[in-house]
Formats: C-alpha cells, structure tokens, sequence
C-alpha cells in the first residue's frame, strides 16, 4: 500500500495545566507513517491531551513533537495537514451537510467544480448524499459522526485523528462505522491517530496500540501482543473482558504457591526474582475445566455459572482466598466441585509492587 | 377547579401591578387625542369624548418630528451596531485567545459597569469636546460604543458554544475572522437580536449624556425634544406633550413586541436589564 501518511514522534512530551500536576509524563512515542495507532486507555489518563498537542490546540510544556520529520512549532496548522474529529463531532449547526463538508475547502479557494467532485464521492463512500441539504440537528448520532468523518476526508490531509468518535453512537452503528474507518484508512493510507477508552474498539482497529495511564505509555504494540503479551499488570488488566485473573502467590523451588499454600503450578520455569512474592495473571480462557481429574489438576468450588451464549463463564473458588473467573465453550454439569488445570504457556508473572512483568 | 383558584390567588397581585405599570401609558395615549380644554376638565378619563388629531399635526408644524425621530434612530442605531461589534470582538478574544493578565483584564472591564456613569460624564465630556464632536451624533455615540455589560452578555452566550466548533475550525486552518463571522456570529444570532434590542431602547431613552453634547435644535434626540417642549413652548400644553410622549415610545415598543421572546429568553437567563 502506497503511504500518504505523516510520521509523528514525540520527543519527551510532557504537559501540566498549573505546574503541579502533569498530565503527560515525558512521553516518548514514534508513529510510523500510514499507520493506524490506536490510544487506549482510561477517562483522565492523558491520551486526549497528547492528540490535542499533537493537533496543535496545546502546547506541550516539555519536549517537542516531531512531524513528517519537522518540529511542530514551526509548522502552520496547513503545513501539520491535519483533520480532526471530535468526540461531540464539532458540526457546524448553522450549515447543512454540504456546507458542513465544504466550507473549509471554500475557504482554502477549491475551485467549485473539484469541491463538488469531491465532496459528492465521499457523500456517496458514507452513505449521506440523500441528507446533504439537512442541518445537523436534524441529523442521528450516527449520520453526524459520518458527516465528521466526512468533513475529515474532504480535506485530503495526511494525518487523520479521531477523538472517540464511537462512543455516542448506538453499538450496532459502530462495528459499521469501524468497517468504514478501516477501508478509508485502506484507501487513502493516512496516519490515523484514534483515541478511545473501549478496548474492544482498540483490538479491532489498530495496526498497534498504545495502552496509555497517568500520563505515561504504559506498552505500544500489536493487539496481539497487548493481550497475550502484556509488559505491565495494568496493560493485562486493562485488556480483555472479562478481565484476566490474578492471583498472590511464592515462587519456591520451581512451584507456584498461593499464599494459603495451594500449590497452582509445579515445576515452572526458572526466575530470577529476589522477592519470592508475585502476582500470577492467567485470563479466564486459559483456565481449563473439567469434570474429571487429570494429571496436575486441582479440584475447585464452582460458585456461579454464567451463560453467555456463545461461552460459559465459571466462577469457581480454589481455596478460601482465591476466586477465579473461566471461560468454557460448553458447560452442562451441575456438578459442584470440579477440575482446574492453567495453560502453562499463558501465564503471566509481574512483580508484586511495581506491577512489572518478569518472566 | 383547585388550580384555577390558586392561580386567581396569583393573578390578582399580577393584575394589579401590570395596572399599574400601564395606567400612566393609557393615560398618556388618551390624553395625546384631547383637546387642551378637554384634557382640563377630564384629564383622567380615559376616552377622550372629542377624540382629536390636532395635537399630532401642530406638533409637525412646531417640531420637525421627522428631524427628531430620525436623529434619535440614526444615534440608537450607531450605539447598537457599536455595542454589538466591540462586545462580540471583545468576547470572542477572551474566550478563545489565551493571554497573559486575561483575567485581571476582564476584571477591570467588568468592574467598569459600577462606576456610575455621572463620575465620568465629565472626563468624557472635555474628551469629546477636545476632539472638536460637541454638538454631533457622534460625539453622542463615541463613548457609548463599548460596554462591558454587552461584552459579558456576549462572553456568557459564547461559553455555551461548545469550543470543538472553533478548535475544530482552527485545525482546518480557518482564519479567526471567518470563525467569528460565519460560525460564531450565526449560532449567535438569537442572543444578538435580543442584546441588540436592548441596547437599541436604552440609547433611544439615553437622556443625560445627549443633552450635555448636542446643543443645536436641529440636532435633538426624540427625549431632548420632549423636555425641551414641556419646559419652553409647550409646558402649559399639556396633550401636545403627550403627543410627542406616544410618538417617542413607539418604537421601542415595535422593537419589544417584534423580538419578544428573544429578549425575554436573554433576560431571564442572564439575570441582567
């Protein structure tokens, strides 16, 4: 795919609003042009604020940021060649779809006849020509969140950020919307820079993701490797629903031990780790159940059943202090008690303060 | 039927104080169609029983009323237009540039709508005579031009604004005029009318600071005229007063019944006359 996109690199961005409290921590980021990098993370942990400063709305106050290899102070808002849509989409009321679409490009002395060659094939891509004469107000969350998008595209711009322009749209709109968004980025290879805090949306839209909390970035990598590959405990326990499970326990003589002395694991890898206290994390697909016992198995409680349709999700109770969650495709026991056994390969150690991975 | 009783109970303090506010108004329409010997013998009646035009023509022949009425709309509508611009510029500079002292600046601007406008009648007097505008309407309107008032009026309706709309413009390389003129300004057009609206009846009553500039006949404003007749020509006629009294409430009052709702919907959100 031929790339139109914009490099982007922040060089130890940080920003704070009153001098005490930083919002961004000398973040360091490099965006490759023509990517797809998703900012994942919680309300508050920043991610809007480092799209914001790379819009050039902020400033930062340390550091600098770096596009299409030139510092961003010196660049105009023409020579970033950015679009933006916002969370609320930013449609101008006083002006129907077309107008909305068209004025920046009419300000910008387009000539009229390529405006509207333009304008008309992205109304017809986002399914809007039939609403081109409709106010915003008159418009559904969805159509105003294609007509932003839309007002995005018509500029042809080689950066393209999004700032979750899903969450006020109806769930079965959005899987639509993201389909959309995807073959855009397909067509038109643009760096597309997408905010959100729906780690669903993240998984199904990044070429890779940057996991993002208190202002620091906390992993930026492939969705597969965020989820299965986690560098910190607040990336595991970010990623995934339902959410992966952890457990305290001693590493001792190549055994896993709960603090109640269950013994999970048994002859595991060597770690060289001082502390002999860590945190398990294992996600509930990679809990097996069963009704009979096998080699290394442990018996557990199940406590409740939950039917998803699709899955089952057990809760089941190892010993007093640890409850965990499963996932199963198929579960018709009744049976109270039942067989636990981890997928060795799918356990994740961290350490126990810093939340650190070390395996 | 328990509704209808509590709400007579309102009604009839509200009746009594709408009477009140509007009795001196009917009274002064009715007697505005008497004849001076009417007017003597049943100046508070409200029907006059010779209904007469008389007044309205001799006015005409005495003062040039279309002189007057269009000096006084010419003067409220360069005070309006003034207001307007100057306070939608203002506004729009504090709201969406950042500077340093912001805040101490709109501090010192809002502080201005206490100082009672007799402190500075005086300074602002030897300003305009020195600028050679004595006895000009625009010695009128000059300092009447910028009022911190309609600059927070028009600061509070553009926080409603939410600020995606002028960061979103900016990002698309907008200049900031185009911002204020074609996104701005429409969205904006309801508050505009209705503060405009007031602006527009205050200047068409403003009294004090027109007497002290405009000096020349020919130059009065419709509440100059007024005083001007009563105290000299027309003092012991008192229904050719009247007269011109009706004459000079109409348009404000057009102005009030055409934007009604607007005004009303600024007044009661902003808490302000």
């Amino acid at each position: 795919m031929e790339s139109n996109g914009y490099s982007i690199v922040l060089e130890d961005v940080s920003k704070d609003y009153d001098k005490s409290t930083n919002v961004i921590k000398n973040m360091n980021l490099k965006i490759y042009p023509g990517e797809l990098l998703v900012f994942l993370g919680p309300s508050g942990c920043g991610k809007s604020t480092t799209l914001r400063m790379i819009a050039g709305l902020e400033d930062p106050t340390g550091g600098k940021i770096i596009i299409n290899n030139k510092d961003s102070r010196n660049l105009n808002n023409k020579q970033r060649s950015i679009a933006m849509v916002f969370q609320d989409y930013a449609l101008y009321p006083n002006m129907t779809v077309y107008q909305n679409l068209e004025y920046a490009l009419k300000v910008h002395r387009v000539p009229k006849e390529e405006r509207k060659q333009r304008l008309e094939k992205i109304m017809e891509s986002l399914n809007l020509s039939k609403y081109k004469d409709r106010f915003p107000a008159e418009l559904s969350g969805g159509q105003k969140q294609r007509v932003a998008l839309g007002r995005g595209m018509a500029k042809k711009t080689n950066i393209f950020l999004l700032d979750e322009p899903l969450s006020n749209i109806d769930v079965q709109l959005r899987e639509k919307a993201r389909d959309q968004l995807l073959q855009l980025h397909n067509q038109n290879g643009q760096t597309i820079l997408y905010v959100t805090h729906d780690q669903q949306e993240a998984m199904a839209l990044g070429d890779r993701i940057a996991v993002i909390n208190n202002g620091i970035v906390q992993m930026i990598d492939t969705p597969e490797n965020v989820y299965h590959n986690p560098s910190n405990l607040f990336v595991a326990k970010f990623v995934g629903s339902p959410q992966i499970n952890v457990i305290q326990v001693e590493y001792n003589d190549s055994n896993l031990i709960t603090l109640d002395g269950m013994k999970l694991i048994s002859n595991y890898k060597n770690i060289v780790q001082k502390d002999k206290r860590l945190l398990l994390g294992i996600r509930p697909e990679n809990i097996s159940i069963s009704e009979k016992q096998e080699t290394e198995s442990i018996p557990v409680k199940i406590d409740a059943v939950t039917d998803y349709g699709k899955f089952k999700q057990l809760t089941i109770k190892v010993s007093p202090e640890v409850n965990l969650k499963a996932l199963t495709p198929s579960w018709n026991s009744n049976a109270a008690t039942a067989y636990m056994k981890f997928d060795q390969d799918c356990i994740l150690l961290f350490d126990k303060n810093t939340g650190t991975r070390i395996d | 039927m328990q509704t209808n009783r509590k709400s007579l109970v309102w009604h009839i303090p509200l009746l009594l104080i709408v009477l009140v506010i509007i009795l001196p108004i009917l009274f002064m329409i009715s007697n505005s169609f008497k004849t001076l010997h009417d007017s003597y013998n049943s100046i508070l009646s409200l029907i006059p029983s010779h209904p007469t035009l008389a007044n309205y023509i001799t006015l005409n022949h005495q003062i040039n009323l279309i002189r007057v009425t269009l000096n006084t709309f010419g003067m409220a509508t360069l005070v309006t237009l003034g207001k307007i611009s100057t306070g939608l510029l203002a506004a729009y500079a504090f709201h969406n540039f950042k500077f340093h002292g912001k805040k101490i600046v709109y501090f010192i601007f809002i502080a201005t709508i206490f100082v009672p406008f007799t402190t500075i009648m005086i300074p602002n007097y030897l300003v305009i005579s020195k600028m050679n505008l004595l006895n000009n309407m625009l010695g009128v309107a000059l300092p009447q031009m910028c009022d911190a008032a309609g600059i927070m009026l028009f600061l509070k309706a553009m926080e409603k604004v939410p600020t995606s709309l002028v960061e979103s413009a900016r990002i698309d390389d907008i200049p900031e005029r185009k911002i204020l003129m074609n996104i701005i300004i429409p969205i904006l057009k309801p508050n505009i009318i209705s503060i405009g609206a007031i602006f527009f009846i205050n200047s068409w009553n403003e009294y004090v600071w027109p007497t002290l500039i405009l000096k020349d006949k020919g130059s009065f404003t419709l509440p100059l005229a007024l005083q001007n007749y009563i105290s000299s020509e027309g003092g012991t006629n008192f229904p050719l007063a009247m007269a011109l009294a009706t004459i000079m409430i109409i348009p404000p009052l057009l102005i009030y019944v055409i934007f009604q709702k607007y005004i009303l919907n600024s007044i009661s959100s902003s808490g302000l006359k």
